[in-house]
Parts: C-alpha cells; structure tokens; sequence
C-alpha cells in the first residue's frame, strides 16, 4: 500500500502516490493532440516510396485544388525556414545537412518531401494521395554490410562511414590476447528496435504578434525544444514559448524537434496560421529516427583464473540516412570495460550511413556494452568450466578495489554491482534451483537461469545541454508552495518526486506543492529527461533551493520569535521552536509578513520568499549499479520462452519514491523483454519497411512480462541528496539477463553462441533445439 | 462522401451531429464532442488506449465509425467521475497501485476494467487480465496494472475515493 | 491513418443490402464488426466507394436449431459464442476458438460471419466451418446459395463469394454425441495470428471413431482439411490411435509459409507436435 498523502512528514523514500494520477486517470491530462487552438489547420507529409533516387518533377496541382487544402508546401515553398535542423547536443555535431524536407533527393522510405495543409487530417491525407512525385530511382543501400560497400548514401560524401570511434593505437594489446589461457569470441547482431511511445510525436504552431511562436510539442523539455527551435530557424529563444503539460513517452525519441515538426513549424510561418501536425502509427513505425541496429564482436582474453585480461571490441551500428547524431559506438566504448577489474580494453566502432531512416536516441543508447559483455562472459565461463556467478565474483570490481578508473577513464566510485549480486542471492536458492533444472531437463523441459551485472551511468554529464537543472521555488502569501523547475516527464513522475523533496526540505504538506515544469518561458533552461539525470541534477537543483528558503524562513522565525535560528524547525507547515513547542507561526504568517509586513523582518533581509538555484552535480558521473536475475523455461515444442522469475537488485542511492524508482526499472526490463523476443523493424531489399503496424511490430502485452521482484541497496551517491538515476538501468542490464537464461535453458542442446542474431525468436530457438547431432 | 445525421448519448448528454461516414469514433468523440481522454494510439484496433463503452461493452473506438455509433449510449473515461471529482474504482485501483507512467494508454485500460466491473457479479481476476492483454504499455511493464486488477477482483475497493 | 472517402448506408433488411452490392457492382465493402476493416480502410488499403453495413439487419442476428444443424446468423457476435452456455454446449468448439480471436474488446464488435467470410489463413473460425462440416449461406439479388465449407475458401483472403453477395449465416450440422473438440493454437501473444493452428472433432461410438473432421489454420493460405489423417482414424479405435503416424498424414496435406512471424520450418515442425500431443489428449478425453 502506499503512504496517505496528507501527513507532513518524511517524503523522500515513500511510495506516495503520484499528483499526477487523478488528472492522468480521469481524461483531463493535456497532450499535444488535445489542444486545439482557433483557426487550426492539420498537415499530413508527402512521403517518399522509395528508399534511394531523384525527385525529377512533384504534380502538386491536383492536391491544391482539392477543397480544403489551404497549402501544399515544398522544400522551396519553405523559403528560409528549409533550413539545417539543430539537434539533441544544440551545436554542429557534424553528419549530413538535414533539412526538414528534401529537396531533390531522397534517401529512405517516408523521406519527407511535400507538407499538406488542410482543414482536416482526413482531407491532408486525401491530398497527400494527389500529390505526383516522379523519381529516378536508384539501388539503395540498405543494411550495414551494404554500406560498405555501397555507393554513398549521401552523393557529396565520399563513403557511408558515418562517424568512427576507437581506441588510441596500442602495439602490445594483440599480446595479451596471444599470451592468455583462454580466448572467447562472441558476437550479436542487433536489430532495429522502434521506440513505440505510446503517443506518437506531434506539434501545434502557433505564430501570433511580433514574428513569435506558442509550441505545443511532445518533448523531453520545453526548453530544450525552444532551443532547438530557436537555433534551427535563428529566431530568439525570447519569441518562442514551447509548452508540454503531458507527453506520452519520450524514451529518446523526442529529444529534439526533427523533421516533421520543424517542417510543420516552417508551415505555420509561412502561412501565418496555427498548424498541427500528430504522427500517426504508420508514420511512427516507418518514418521516426529509431535505434539499436548494431553489430558487435566481442574478444576476451582471462588468465587461468579466469580473471580478466584484456577485452576487444568491434562495433558497428546502423545510423540510416539522417542520425539525430552521427554515432560510432563513443558512449558504447566509454561504458563497455563496466564495473570489472579490466585494465586492457580496445574498442574499434564504425557507424555508417543506410537508405533507411535514421538513427535515433532509445533508452540506454549504449546498452550494447552490457548485452555484448554480459553475453560473452557467460560462454566465458562455460568453456572456462565455472558457474557465471562465480566468473563475475573473480572480475566485478569490489570496495577495496574502488576509486577504480577503467581504461576509458571513466571514474568507478561506490560502486556495488558486487554487493546487488550477493543481495540478489539471498533470496534466490541458486542450488534449489540448479536441482529443478537437472530434473526438469530429465523430463524434457528446459528452464534457464540468466544473471547479469552492470552499472549505469546517470547523471553522466559533459553532453553540454545536460550539465544543470535549476529549481525556481516561491512560498505563496497562503504558505502554499509553487516550484517551477527545468525537469520534465514523459510518464517519469517528477511533478511528484520533486514535490516529495520540496515538501520534506519546507516541512509542509506535499498537497501543498506544486510543481511546474511545463512551459519553456518559466523558470530555466534544463534538458529534462535524458541520460537518467532528473532525480539527481532536478533533485539537487530542488533540495539546494529549497535550503535557501529554509535558511531565510528560520531568520525570520527566529527574529520574529526571539530565538536562535539553529532552534528553528519546519515541519507540518508550522515553523517551530526548539524546546517552546508551544511558540510556533505557520508557515502562511511566515510569508505575509515576508511579502507585506517588512518593518518585521530582519534589518538586512529582502522581502519575499522566493529563492532560485541552478545545480551542477560535483562528480562528471553518478553510477548506480546492478545485478539480474531471470528464469525462463523454454517449451520444447513451440519453442516459446516464458519468463517465470525476474529478480531486479540494484542500487540508485537514496529513492526518493521506491513506486516509482521500481517503474522505471518495470518499463525498461519489459522493454528489454521486447528487444530479445519479440520487436524487429525491418526492410526488404529495397529498403521498405516490412513491419508498419503493430500486427507485425510486436510490443511486450501484459502475458509476455512476470511480476517483478525488486531489491534496493542505497550507497548514497555524492550528489546533493544522495540520489542516482535509475531510468534507463532497466532495459540495459535485462536484454542480456534474459539471453543468458535462454543460454542456460539450451545448454543440453550444445548451442555454439558464437553467433547471436536478436530477436530470439521461437523459430530461432527451435532451430538451435535441432542443432544437438541426432 | 455522405453525411449523416447522427443522435447518442455520450456521458449522460444526448449529442446530435452532422458527421462525415468516414469520420472514426475516436476522432468524433475527441474533435467534434470534445472528450480529450479519448487518446488515439494506433488507429489499427491493436493498443487499446482508444477503447471507450459502447451499449455497456469496451470496444476499440478507432474501430468504429462515428455514424454506427446511431442510438448508442457510450461512456468515455471522462464519463466515470461524477460532478463531485470522487473517483471510480477502478481509476483508485490503478492510482494505488502505481499503474501509470506517462497516462496515453491508461484511459483506454480504465475504460475495459469499468466495463467488466460494472455488472453485480464481480469477474475474476483471471477474467480482467486477459481483458488487459488487448491493451498495450510501453512505460510500466504492467505491474501496477497487475496489481489493481487484483485488488478489484478481491473487492478491495468499492467505495467511491474522493481523494 | 484516415480512410479514404466513401458513401455509407446501412441497410435494415438483407433484401435492402444486396440490393446495395447488385447496385455498387463490385465497389461495395460490407462494414460487420469492422475489427478488420476499419484498419485496412485507415491505411487506405481498401477504398471502397461504398460501405454497407450490416449491423442493424435484425434478420442476421440469433442462432436457432434445425434438426441438421444450428443455424449462426452472420451478424452474431463472437462474446456472444463465448458468452452463451447454450452455444458453448452445442457447439464446443467453436466457442473453444472463438475465445481465441483477438481480444475481449475486439470479441465485443467483431462477428462470426465476418471471421468466416474474411478467409484469413491463419483465423481459427475458417478452419472451424472446415472441419466440422459447415455451410454457409450467401445471398444476392439473384437469389440464396449453400456453400460447402470445404469449396469455399480459394486462397488468402479469398473466396467464392461474388462482390454482390453477402453472408447471411453458417450451418453447422449436428455431430453426434461423444464427439470430442480438438484445439490448439500457436501464438506469440494473446489475439496474434496463429503460427500454427488446429481443430478437430472425433466422434467417438463403441469406443471406435466414427465420424472425424480435422482442420489446420496457420498451415497455407486457406484451412486445409486433414483429409488423410481423417481417413486413417476412421474405425480406429480410440485408444491405440498412432498419434505420430496420423500427425504425418495431417501434415502431408499443408503447404506453409514463410512469414514475418514464422518460417515454413518451424510451422511444419511444430505442427507435427502440436497434433500428436492434441490428439493423445483428445484420447484421454472422458467419453
């Protein structure tokens, strides 16, 4: 059950219920396609149906004509606004020139190419139908073995290499592998995974007075998007106000304005009308950036104690036509050598460019390292003979080991994958377990046990928008509170976790607070939801001004009171005297005479309660740490896997609300659960998309998810707060939890996984219950 | 193109319109009534959050059109909470329970679990999850769904909560 | 993902629709529980000129019992087979596969006759009216026909059916008593399409099987009749039935595909264990 919402006491830690809920539940939430603004007209795009080639001619005749149609806009009708859009980073990240839409050439299926303008969505679509584009098509180029060798996606370019990232050159690395007791290889291919949120992107454009814009925007940040928005067009951020009450998931995806809503954007500037533009299904499926299409060859190299020698790495992934970001696989590298005694690691990573579309940010970007690591450490352990608990007890990094720094510099400090591990165990019988296997497989049934470890880094700053968040906080006349900060939540919570610390720091109730973060012209710049940074940067930024209201409150008691400020407290909405419990002001009396009585105030005091802090955390990373475990029994006759178990331990410091902290865990595991069983985005050979509904594109139901169990050390984190961030631990450390349990259910079969191709479909799982010689 | 003339009852008020044969119900409950909560997810009848009551019964309102809606009473998640703000069962269940994350899919599951609660006899829990796995979410992983839906086939929760 | 435009009518006697389709000479689409078209019609995958819809044809609607058979009037809705005792004791299997169809929301609007009509390889009511024998009975302008189930379905999605005329309900012939239901369906998730699928009725008399229909969805682009492993179980009796020699003579009449969801491979191999196990529990079955 949860904690009652009204008593004013301890926050931090209890599974309130969330403000969010009632409006949420009861249909009163406020998403972009639920705003409606007078004179609105919707757009629907002309999409490419082809995936490489030439616009020779557009007939766009007919579907301006068509009654309703207001407009139908080209690349050209664009004007100054078919401009190079600004990305997720807010600087040149180099990487091709996108423009919202293309101009003469296309280089994917659902390439944007016109921008209808209608009364309705019905009658854009009717118009879009009208529209004639004829193409001199091309051979396109379509996975990543093509872009090696296929003629550039991008004509100025000379290659499809899209960014390359690796190691610096070291001569005796090839020596380790040469001189060790064991080699293992192992290597996955990773498909394209679509974020599916469930709601799709969209925008309303309003321009109204002077050349300025009100933006309703599926958004991880407000402020980010008028950021975005204003570096993409060179407008000033002061003549944008971007507002997103509620989002429908972002998971990465809505990180940036791309394409379609800059286009649409473009059009209500043009045309001097409100423009709505809401993504639908096929569009999300087929037309946004999407993830995770990666190739990765793993060498390791232990000694004969199975200890770590050296680890190398090949990596390539799929960035498709126009990546968010062109990406090689960098944060891959930097997080690959994970909490492990490893001092030799190289690390090679080609991205390259696809007629496809393009690469898109996904929950845990980098979570190949955990997959491909986690993986083939399991097969390590196999051919070297012992349990992977026990390869992991030899390699994990333990306290003694720490300030660790792996060989890609990043710092490992209070780290405790170890500690989730052996926390795990406790309420895991593992040699009950390994009982139940003996005698299942005795009967022919196949259940598998799969663990793995891992840390995340949140909070891992140095991407430059995500450095700070800053926290606006006011008491009211009333007493009541109102913080405006620059988080955000797609579903995170954070109206409700950042009321938690405000309301435990003020002593009031947490009814009492409110919690803005919707508008991009309130409060500051922060980019919201990214890189599990909220709980510790927004909580910091909560936490740090919330004690300067604190500090000025006890001032004021203590003037007001005659007493010491030391001996001041705040709690229940009282502020209160040590030791004179009977002598007490509310906190309402506190800010009447803060805002209107200032002759009772301290001499040297400004008026009001309002304080502002903008917080950076003091360590470039706050990790947290993990250990899975999954049971799956594999049905030897359909070859179905059916998740019995799944036991989550990790460690993200201090919780500030244990529901929610288990949600976000909840939703990653079920997407990793996705990733290994069930999801592919993928193309034929002329680069159409093959699974454009979701018929095809299977998304985790509820029968495909067990119940969860869940496990919280708190190593508190050095950040104001204590606070690590946990949202994107979830669907990294899961995906190889999960193929290590279908790993050990198959081990009477002699499976070579030497090769992992995902998804781990049945028809993939029977074909390796065939491959034991008969 | 035709166009209808069209009469229902939506949430307790009588609507009469004059719609187009193609528009869907989700969109004419959404754009022409104004019921927001409606949330349109895939347009292909697989996630659910468009799922309202129609004649007692959950349906997927993307896969109807507003014309077949002719005569029907239907209740959209809007329609659950009375003029006091008390909320309804089954919407406390899924608060309680941390059923929600980001809320799109949500008024479609309340919508299913408000129409197989809403007889005399309470149905299974059994009966309510399989009702669930018409339903897609990508933020939570349904625990807390799980979750409400035992606690409202155990009866925990009947009285209204005006929280 | 909006439809197209198209004229609507919605006709309150089955006289009024066919006259509708006769009219529309072959651009009509008839709208019944609509949990297949409407999507076909939001990706404008289909854009008829004119919908029909049947949903208020009172004369569709109802079962009844003739001595052959029940009658299932087209319009019927599949929760109604799943809802009803009486429907559920007299035609277990069907309400054993309409159970399976989609979701309890889709089950809410989505009919018996519009399952039956649409043909999808890998529905579970095609393979139904297949195996036990059904007939189903089509109307035109030009008069009323009875087509046997096993004539009626040409390829995926395709049928006899002509574009003016409209099912209006399937007979489903009275098997006698002792009749044991087979059924098993593959899928990923609850309402995907069948991987593999499968359903049978064995009449078991003496002790011996008397009367069997078997048929597979999933397994080609229509149900196939297990015509071969019927004939092998005929007069056998039930309880030295050899299950993997019948599942061989089952297979032997599939031809499946490869798809998104599944290879061949895998649809042929587990469609050989699937049957044997079913047909051993069928075995086991109490008479």
């Amino acid at each position: 059950m949860s904690a009652p919402p009204t008593a004013a006491g301890r926050y931090v830690g209890e599974r309130v219920l969330r403000k969010e809920d009632t409006r949420l539940l009861t249909g009163r939430s406020v998403f972009v396609d639920d705003v409606v603004v007078a004179g609105m007209l919707h757009a629907a795009f002309v999409r490419s149906q082809i995936a490489r080639g030439k616009i020779k001619s557009m007939d766009l005749a007919a579907a301006r004509l068509l009654p309703g149609v207001r407009a139908v806009l080209t690349a050209q009708d664009l004007g100054p606004y078919s401009t190079q859009l600004s990305t997720f980073h807010m600087r040149d990240v180099g990487g091709p020139r996108v423009r919202p839409l293309s101009v003469d050439y296309v280089t994917y299926v659902g390439d944007p190419v016109a921008i209808v303008i209608a009364e309705s969505r019905y009658i854009a679509e009717d118009a879009a139908g009208l529209v004639l584009v004829d193409y001199e098509a091309e051979q396109p180029v379509v996975t990543i073995d093509d872009a090696k060798t296929g003629a550039p996606v991008h004509p100025a370019w000379e290659s499809n290499v899209a960014a390359v990232d690796q190691t610096p050159d070291n001569p005796d690395f090839e020596k380790i592998f040469a001189g060790a007791a064991h080699v293992v290889t192992g290597a996955i291919k990773h498909q394209r995974i679509a974020q599916s949120t469930m709601e799709t992107r969209g925008v309303l454009s309003t321009p109204h007075g002077e050349n300025e814009l009100t933006i309703h925007i599926g958004c991880q940040s407000p402020h980010a998007a008028a950021r975005c928005i204003s570096l993409t067009f060179g407008m000033p951020e002061t003549h944008i106000r971007v507002i997103a009450k509620d989002v429908g998931g972002g998971f990465g995806l809505k990180s940036q304005p791309w394409r379609e809503e800059i286009a649409a954007i473009a059009a209500s500037m043009v045309l001097k009308r409100p423009v709505k533009w809401i993504e639908d299904r096929l569009e999300a499926l087929t037309s946004s950036n999407a993830a995770r299409e990666q190739e990765c060859t793993v060498r390791m190299a232990f000694d004969g104690d199975a200890k770590l020698l050296g680890v190398d790495v090949e990596y390539a992934i799929n960035n498709g036509a126009y990546p968010h970001m062109p990406d090689a696989g960098s944060a891959v590298r930097l997080f690959f050598p994970g909490p492990y005694r490893l001092r030799n690691f190289r690390f090679k990573g080609h991205g390259w460019h696809t007629n496809t579309v393009g690469l898109g940010g996904y929950r845990g970007p980098w979570a190949m390292e955990a997959l491909a690591r986690e993986t083939v450490l399991d097969i390590a352990a196999r051919r070297i003979g012992i349990d992977p608990i026990e390869i992991r007890r030899r390699n994990l990094l333990t306290a003694a080991d720490q300030p660790f720094t792996t060989p890609t510099g990043i710092p490992m400090e209070d780290v405790t994958p170890l500690e989730c591990l052996d926390q795990l165990l406790k309420v895991f019988d593992l040699g009950a377990f390994r009982a139940e296997q003996a005698a299942a497989r005795a009967e022919g049934r196949y259940l598998g046990l799969g663990v793995a470890t891992y840390v995340e880094p949140t909070a891992a700053v140095g991407i430059d928008p995500l450095w700070s968040d800053v926290a606006q906080i006011r008491i009211e006349q009333s007493g009541k509170v109102t913080a405006t900060l620059s988080t955000h939540s797609q579903g995170h919570g954070t109206e409700t976790t950042m009321a938690q610390i405000i309301a435990e720091r003020l002593g009031v109730r947490l009814e009492d607070v409110s919690i803005h973060q919707d508008d991009s012209t309130r409060g500051g710049f922060g980019p919201g939801a990214a890189g599990s940074r909220q709980a510790v940067i927004g909580g910091g930024a909560a936490i740090k001004a919330a004690d300067i209201l604190v500090e000025k409150i006890k001032r004021i008691a203590a003037h007001v009171l005659n007493a010491n400020p030391d001996d001041v407290r705040l709690e229940a909405g009282l502020v209160r005297v040590t030791g004179t419990e009977e002598v007490s002001r509310t906190m309402c009396e506190i800010a009447q005479i803060a805002y209107v009585e200032p002759h009772r105030l301290p001499a040297d005091m400004e008026m009001g309660l309002e304080a502002q802090y903008r917080y950076r955390p003091s360590s470039y990373f706050t990790h947290a740490s993990a250990a899975h475990a999954c049971i799956v029994a594999i049905d030897a006759e359909t070859g179905f896997v059916k998740i019995k178990r799944w036991i989550c331990s990790e460690d993200c410091g201090v919780l500030i609300n244990p529901a929610i902290v288990e949600g976000q865990i909840a939703g990653g595991v079920a997407q990793g659960i996705g990733e290994i069983l069930l999801e592919e985005m993928s193309f034929d050979s002329s680069g159409n998309p093959t699974a454009v509904t979701f018929k095809d594109y299977m998304l985790p139901t509820e029968a495909d998810v067990p119940d969860f169990e869940y496990i919280h050390i708190t190593t508190p984190s050095k950040s104001v707060g204590g606070f690590r961030g946990v949202g994107e631990g979830g669907i990294i450390i899961s995906a190889p939890t999960l193929v290590n349990a279908i790993k050990d259910a198959l081990t009477p079969f002699n499976v070579s996984w030497e090769h992992i191709e995902l998804p781990l479909t049945p028809s993939r799982i029977i074909k390796f219950m065939e491959s034991v010689a008969a | 193109m035709s166009e209808h003339q069209i009469q229902t009852v939506i949430n307790g008020q009588n609507v009469q319109a004059r719609i187009e044969a193609r528009l869907t119900l989700s969109d004419f409950l959404r754009v022409n009534v104004g019921y927001t909560g409606v949330h349109v997810g895939c347009e292909h009848g697989v996630c659910g959050a468009c799922t309202v009551i129609v004649d007692g019964r959950a349906v997927r309102s993307c896969l109807m059109l507003a014309v077949q809606a002719e005569g029907a009473t239907i209740i959209t998640v809007e329609g659950l909470t009375p003029q006091d703000g008390a909320l309804h069962p089954v919407q406390r269940a899924l608060r309680d329970a941390h059923g929600l994350q980001c809320g799109f899919c949500t008024p479609g599951i309340v919508m299913t679990l408000a129409a197989l609660t809403a007889g005399d006899e309470r149905p299974s829990a059994e009966t309510l999850i399989n009702a669930l796995s018409g339903h897609l979410c990508r933020c939570t992983g349904y625990q807390g769904m799980r979750r409400a839906v035992k606690a409202l086939a155990a009866g925990e929760l009947t009285e209204r909560d005006h929280s | 993902m909006k439809p197209g435009p198209f004229d609507y009518v919605v006709p309150t006697t089955v006289e009024e629709a066919v006259e509708h389709l006769a009219r529309a000479a072959g651009d009509a689409t008839i709208l019944a529980g609509g949990q297949t078209l409407m999507p076909l019609l939001a990706l404008r995958m289909s854009t008829p000129s004119i919908i029909v819809d049947i949903n208020r044809i009172d004369a569709l609607k109802g079962v009844s019992r003739t001595d052959e058979a029940m009658r299932v009037g087209a319009m019927v809705r599949q929760y109604e087979v799943v809802e009803s005792e009486h429907l559920k004791a007299a035609l277990p299997m069907l309400a054993k596969a309409v159970s399976h169809i989609g979701h309890h929301q889709t089950r809410n609007r989505g009919t018996v006759g519009g399952s039956v009509s649409l043909g999808e390889p890998a529905a579970e009511l095609p393979a139904c009216v297949v195996a036990l024998g059904a007939s189903i009975e089509a109307r035109s302008a030009r008069g009323t026909r009875r087509i046997a189930a096993d004539e009626f379905y040409l390829g995926a999605y395709s049928t006899v059916l002509e574009p003016d005329e409209l099912v209006t309900a399937i007979y489903f012939p009275h098997w006698p008593t002792g009749t044991r239901t087979l059924f098993c369906e593959v899928a990923r998730r609850p309402g995907d399409f069948a991987l593999v699928g499968l359903v049978g009725a064995l009449t078991v008399e003496s002790g011996k099987i008397s009367h069997a229909g078997i048929a597979w969805f999933g397994m080609a682009a229509t149900p196939i009749k297990a015509r071969r492993a019927e004939g092998a179980l005929i007069n056998q009796p039930i309880s030295s039935v050899d299950a993997a020699a019948v599942a061989n003579l089952a297979i032997a009449d599939t031809d499946p595909f490869d798809d998104h969801a599944a290879t061949a491979d895998y649809r042929r191999t587990v469609a050989l264990r699937v049957f044997s196990r079913s047909l051993r529990e069928t075995m086991r079955q109490k008479a």
